[in-house]
């Protein structure tokens, strides 16, 4: 009893950590040269809301973001003197994707890839 | 009763051995190198506690060991622009992936969370405003300068 415990507690824990991974697939980053971001933009209201992997995230009002490009998703922002990241098994630098006023995911620059988001709670960029 | 203060005396000195011991933040940054205008650099730093203070491991940067994570301390990574993966290894593997760009400075704290046999050390992106109160606090552990 006791030598079969561990294997299965192991593969129990594999197979949750395996489940918390962020999910992503590859994107290719549209940049805009740095002439053509767009300057800061602040957001009008504190956001929060979880994340698919069960982490919650928190977005103040008044934080700065730079439009920074596209996706085939949306527009990516990245945080201006601050980090925004994504937690899963692991932990991933993050920008924000938007289309039309909701927040659709998130691009993983590291990776180069785009992480949807299973929440599109609406976000105004001002 | 004796034994109880003993025992707490016995253990507050060993974890007092754990800690970093090197000169401050503010000390040693007046002797830190520029930094190149083709890299940018990474601190890593973990505050100061009693839990989890005997658990120091390495901290790995793109599969290199740079350093340990020591409650207290701090040292910092000077590093080509583009991705980057900072990894610990304790009773399970924790990373954090993220992008440095010329003449960029990121943060990196190591901190320590409930595993289900010890501790796990964490590392984790910081903001620079947090980062920088966090570290006025701190010794340097890293390499002496030449």
């Amino acid at each position: 009893m006791t030598t079969s415990f561990f294997p299965r507690w192991s593969a129990s824990l594999m197979l949750f950590l395996a489940g918390c991974a962020v999910q992503q697939t590859p994107a290719q980053l549209s940049a805009l040269a740095p002439a053509a971001e767009s300057g800061q933009q602040t957001l009008s209201s504190d956001i929060e809301w979880t994340l698919n992997t069960g982490y919650v995230r928190r977005l103040k009002k008044g934080s700065g973001w730079t439009k920074v490009g596209r996706l085939p998703q949306g527009d990516v922002y990245q945080p201006r003197n601050d980090v925004f990241t994504l937690e899963g098994a692991h932990i991933h630098e993050a920008y924000l994707v938007i289309e039309d006023g909701v927040l659709v995911g998130f691009y993983l620059p590291a990776e180069r890839a785009f992480s949807p988001s299973r929440l599109h709670p609406a976000i105004s960029l001002h | 009763m004796k034994f109880l203060h003993l025992g707490l005396i016995c253990a507050v000195a060993a974890l007092t051995g754990c800690a970093a011991s090197g000169p401050k933040f503010a000390e040693a940054e007046s002797a830190t190198p520029k930094l190149n205008a083709d890299q940018g650099r990474v601190y890593f730093y973990r505050n100061s506690g009693i839990v989890g203070a005997a658990i120091q491991p390495g901290v790995m940067l793109d599969g290199a060991e740079v350093g340990k994570a020591q409650p207290g301390g701090y040292f910092y990574v000077d590093s080509g622009a583009g991705s980057h993966e900072a990894m610990i290894s304790t009773e399970a593997t924790n990373k954090v992936s993220f992008v440095l760009a010329k003449g960029e400075v990121k943060y990196v704290r190591t901190g320590v969370s409930m595993g289900f046999l010890a501790g796990h050390i964490v590392p984790e992106l910081v903001g620079p405003a947090e980062a920088s109160k966090e570290l006025a606090e701190l010794s340097y552990t890293g390499a002496k300068a030449k």
